[in-house]
């Protein structure tokens, strides 16, 4: 994977900046640079070109109107955004508007790679991406299920009913799994 | 492990992915409104995860997109709401505690129904000089013991909405509607559940709003009445009343 080069890593920081104090331009500017991770962030979890569009101009609108919700401190920009835009794409899920499977997901998950812009906002590049080894680390049930929940916005119910087992079994696989993910990540391996 | 054993960093992680539904959902979510240490693990979690949407590959959205984002920008009043925002905010932040001093005068007159127009020297001392006696509602919600506290602040046309002991479902959002003599219902906005927030009334409700007033309280989706959708079920109304 590419890393991120730090121009536009302190480009987006300062557009982040620039946005939190009302100014319009960084608005289209932060557009610019993030729209493409963000829509394929959207459109994986609800599957529906339109739902994700739906999606990401709430993401951005919500964005503006509450600008300062943002630590440039805190977190990296590109992966605060991202982290915005799954849980604004998750509760789109949740409301029950989406019509849940209207598009096979053999069909809908392995996304043609159309346009593989913004390469350069790699979140590996700027975080800590101990998160990949210490997943692949886990056992393959409990995987699998955590990046279900992470890829497709399923909840322990959706989970157990699409893997035939019934909701304690998936409640105590995927704790575990968290658990080991936490002590992997904390251990720094 | 049982559903109570579970340790905070796993439920923590648990909401942060998004797994959990129903009550252990609303639980979580205000938990992570009022236990800060609680909030601090779903965000580490947030961080810690993020690096898996790089396995995402990104996707341009048609031009379209940003061109809507432009449209609502401008319907939004560009380039001023923001700064707008700000300058509300600090002084929600000052009415903050005069509100206090308002809700004190409001419980002393509810028990004063022919209660005269001037107040009790001592609890106005903190509350913004006005020409125009602010109006209060109280909103008890159907089938509930919770209710929602409004103070309409005529001066400054600000709406303090509290409420304070609410809890968001996840689900739905509720909205304020303001019933005028004539024409169709005005939006005061959406309420945000565990708070004391200001709103800003638009200058078509502001006229508009006096003693007696109707209110509703409508559920909606998240984010309040879609534009292109009838308001939802009305679940509490009230009316303004002078204080």
């Amino acid at each position: 994977m590419r890393r991120a080069s730090q121009a536009s890593r302190d480009r987006l920081k300062a557009a982040m900046r620039r946005l939190a104090g009302g100014d319009r331009a960084a608005l289209e500017e932060v557009y610019r640079a993030t729209s493409a991770k963000l829509f394929g962030i959207c459109l994986r979890i609800l599957k529906d070109e339109k739902e994700a569009e739906d999606a990401l101009q709430d993401v951005y609108l919500t964005l503006w109107r509450r600008a300062g919700r943002y630590d440039p401190d805190r977190a990296s920009p590109i992966s605060w955004l991202a982290t915005f835009a799954r849980n604004r794409a998750v509760d789109r899920l949740r409301t029950g508007k989406v019509r849940r499977g209207a598009v096979p997901e053999s069909e809908a998950a392995p996304l043609p790679d159309s346009d593989p812009l913004a390469e350069d906002l790699l979140i590996d590049a700027e975080r800590d991406a101990r998160v990949h080894g210490c997943l692949e680390s886990l056992d393959d049930t409990p995987r699998e299920a955590i990046r279900s929940a992470f890829f497709e916005g399923l909840t322990y119910a959706e989970l157990a009913k699409r893997d035939e087992v019934p909701l304690g079994t998936m409640k105590s696989w995927i704790r575990r799994g968290l658990a080991r993910l936490k002590a992997c990540m904390e251990a720094g391996v | 492990m049982s559903d109570d054993k579970r340790p905070d960093a796993v439920l923590a992680a648990e909401y942060a992915l998004g797994l959990l539904e129903g009550e252990d959902l609303l639980a979580a979510r205000a938990r992570e409104g009022h236990d800060p240490a609680f909030a601090a693990e779903v965000a580490q979690w947030q961080d810690r995860l993020a690096p898996l949407a790089d396995e995402i590959n990104p996707r341009m959205p048609r031009a379209e997109v940003w061109q809507r984002i432009e449209a609502a920008l401008a319907e939004d009043g560009g380039d001023g709401e923001v700064v707008a925002l700000r300058r509300k905010l600090h002084r929600w932040q000052w009415i903050g505690g005069a509100s206090a001093a308002a809700a004190v005068a409001l419980a002393v007159f509810a028990f004063m129904p022919g209660a005269p127009p001037t107040a009790p020297d001592g609890n106005i001392a903190n509350l913004p000089a006005t020409t125009q006696s602010p109006l209060a509602a109280n909103m008890p919600i159907e089938g509930t013991p919770l209710r929602l506290d409004l103070t309409y602040l005529p001066d400054t046309h600000d709406l303090l909405v509290t409420a304070v002991g609410l809890s968001a479902d996840g689900v739905h959002d509720h909205e304020i509607w303001l019933v005028p003599d004539q024409g169709e219902l005005i939006s005061l906005g959406v309420v945000t559940p565990g708070v004391v927030r200001s709103h800003e009334v638009p200058e078509p409700a502001a006229q508009a709003i006096a003693s007696g007033s109707r209110l509703l309280l409508t559920r909606e989706p998240l984010g309040g009445k879609p534009a292109d959708a009838d308001a939802g079920p009305v679940v509490a109304e009230a009316r303004f009343n002078a204080i």
